[in-house]
């Protein structure tokens, strides 16, 4: 039975002679929030830019909705519903808040499906901030900026890769929230995180990868206590 | 119907002023300044829309004005009429910008730079040997004359090229305020990004390119209308992106009116300096380097930020106010 939004099947991805991610192959349901966990350089953000159009796989498929996109430029992924959020924020520096959302709006959603975008700007907290040149904005309002862009697209499956990182204890239950209103939405969600507590609180199964490969997949609980998880994390 | 901003008919009347000038005594000498200052001022206007709106840093221009240049007076002896030659010549050069967008675009940043810089020296070599009408030239040069346009007087050319200059502000107004120009900017901005929000870069890109490159081929094919005799080193040369480029850093790249402020600066040092022979363009450089450094944001971009438009703009308010009311 195909309820799977999302399927990934044995993607490869060489960069060179390094192997950064190796016969991944795992399924997202509709509506799940699925975390992503491992150490650094294991091959988490190169597997959402797989799946989000930025790069090509050497061998593999990804399905989503059925459809299969392995190798689609990133705009078309992103018309068939497809959102992501980058590491390290990009924004539209010359243009203003409000209009990096209107850029996604316009050219990343269908004609007529759009939500509205004081609503999103009110969801991450820039409400206030729509007037003014998003190259002027605080680094801390630039990562819900990446989430805002990436909502204004209404799109039905988001990755968001390390949305929580830096923030502190006060910003982390913000965070928890905003996901929780995402999934209400009815979109899935597949996140990278680092913050333990967000893996822990928010998501319903995670994956953890190690060097390119998937070593470890259940619930927080399962993950947590799985030895090659601690063996991958502290040795 | 709906009542125009007071901005629009300065604008327009400001237009219509500039269109009299033949008709009215203007002397020879001005109208010629004034031409000029038209046709790079179509460039700057695109070179504006290519590298400050889109991120493109274009370094063929007088490619565009070369081939355009060269339609023309080919076409002129093969009994096109120069008008027709004029748009054939504009074809002629967004056809080649399409076609070079593939390999061309592929091309990230400084690369995309000197691969188009390339393309005009391909093409002064070509038409150094290609002669597909007349004789072989004999003596140097290597050129045409373009033939036909005999009858077309200053004031003819003068308005040739205000319009083309107006269609060349009109068109990068309109872009920018429409999907186009948000589009542009992402592109400028972050083109990852832009990927990502759904915009194909590739297309956007080539519409800015070809647009651009139509509209120069006009201004090109304007110009040598105007005088009407080309050959390889003057049709491909690099004045022609020297001009586009210097009007648009000194004016103020990304702004609006940055390319009239800069056109303006550059036609008036061009012919300040023309006695001092190849000393116009290196004084000419060593102003662009000053602006660079010293204000980056252009003239223009200066004016913006020492507040200069504010109190003009608070009088236009007010009048617009005031005249309206009234109209009611």
């Amino acid at each position: 039975m195909e309820t799977a939004v999302l399927s990934v099947d044995r993607l490869n991805k060489r960069f060179g002679g390094i192997v950064a991610v190796k016969d991944m192959s795992f399924e997202v349901q509709a509506g799940e929030v699925l975390g992503l966990m491992g150490p650094n350089g294991a091959g988490k953000t190169t597997l959402l830019n797989l799946i989000a159009g930025t790069y090509s796989p050497n061998s593999g498929r990804v399905n989503f909705r059925g459809r299969d996109i392995t190798g689609l430029p990133a705009h078309k992924i992103c018309h068939l519903g497809i959102a992501r959020t980058y590491q390290i924020p990009q924004p539209f520096t010359s243009l203003l808040v409000r209009d990096n959302l209107r850029v996604a709006a316009t050219y990343g959603s269908k004609k007529g499906d759009k939500l509205e975008l004081d609503e999103i700007l009110d969801l991450v907290d820039l409400s206030k901030q729509k007037g003014m040149m998003a190259g002027d904005l605080a680094t801390v309002s630039l990562k819900r900026l990446e989430l805002a862009r990436a909502l204004a697209s209404n799109p039905t499956l988001i990755l968001l890769d390390e949305i929580a990182a830096g923030s502190s204890d006060r910003e982390l239950p913000r965070i928890l929230g905003i996901i929780e209103e995402i999934r209400k939405m009815g979109k899935t969600v597949v996140l990278v995180e680092h913050v333990m507590k967000v893996m822990v609180e928010a998501v319903d199964r995670i994956i953890v990868i190690d060097k390119g490969e998937k070593i470890a997949e259940g619930t927080p609980g399962e993950v947590m206590k799985d030895e090659k998880v601690l063996a991958a994390y502290f040795g | 119907m709906k009542i125009p901003r007071l901005t629009t008919l300065i604008s327009v009347a400001g237009l219509v002023v500039l269109a009299l000038f033949p008709v009215i005594g203007i002397p020879l000498r001005w109208l010629n300044y004034l031409f000029l200052f038209f046709i790079y001022l179509a460039l700057a206007n695109m070179w504006n829309l290519l590298a400050g709106y889109t991120g493109l840093i274009c370094l063929c221009p007088h490619a565009f004005v070369g081939l355009a240049g060269y339609t023309l007076a080919i076409g002129s002896w093969l009994g096109v009429p120069f008008q027709a030659g004029l748009i054939a010549g504009a074809a002629v050069a967004a056809l080649f910008a399409l076609l070079i967008s593939y390999p061309v675009f592929r091309m990230k940043g400084i690369y995309f730079a000197i691969g188009t810089l390339v393309l005009p020296e391909v093409f002064k070599v070509w038409f150094s040997y290609w002669r597909p009408v007349g004789n072989i030239y004999q003596g140097m040069g290597a050129g045409y004359s373009v033939t036909g346009v005999g009858g077309v007087t200053l004031g003819d050319v003068y308005w040739l090229g205000l319009v083309i200059a107006a269609v060349s502000i009109f068109l990068v107004h309109m872009i920018l305020r429409a999907r186009l120009g948000l589009g542009l900017t992402a592109i400028r901005d972050n083109e990852n990004s832009a990927a990502s929000a759904g915009v194909n870069v590739f297309r956007l890109k080539l519409y800015s390119f070809v647009i651009a490159a139509f509209v120069m081929g006009i201004a090109g094919a304007i110009y040598y209308i105007y005088s009407p005799r080309i050959n390889p080193t003057g049709g491909f040369d690099i004045r022609w992106l020297l001009m586009a480029l210097m009007g648009t850093v000194i004016g103020g790249e990304g702004i609006e009116e940055g390319p009239i402020i800069g056109a303006a600066i550059v036609t008036f040092l061009t012919f300040l300096l023309a006695s001092y022979g190849a000393w116009s363009l290196l004084i000419q450089g060593v102003i662009l380097i000053v602006v660079v450094t010293v204000m980056p944001q252009g003239i223009a971009g200066l004016l913006r930020q020492v507040g200069v438009y504010r109190f003009p703009a608070k009088l236009l308010q007010a009048a617009e106010g005031k005249i309206y009311k009234n109209l009611k």
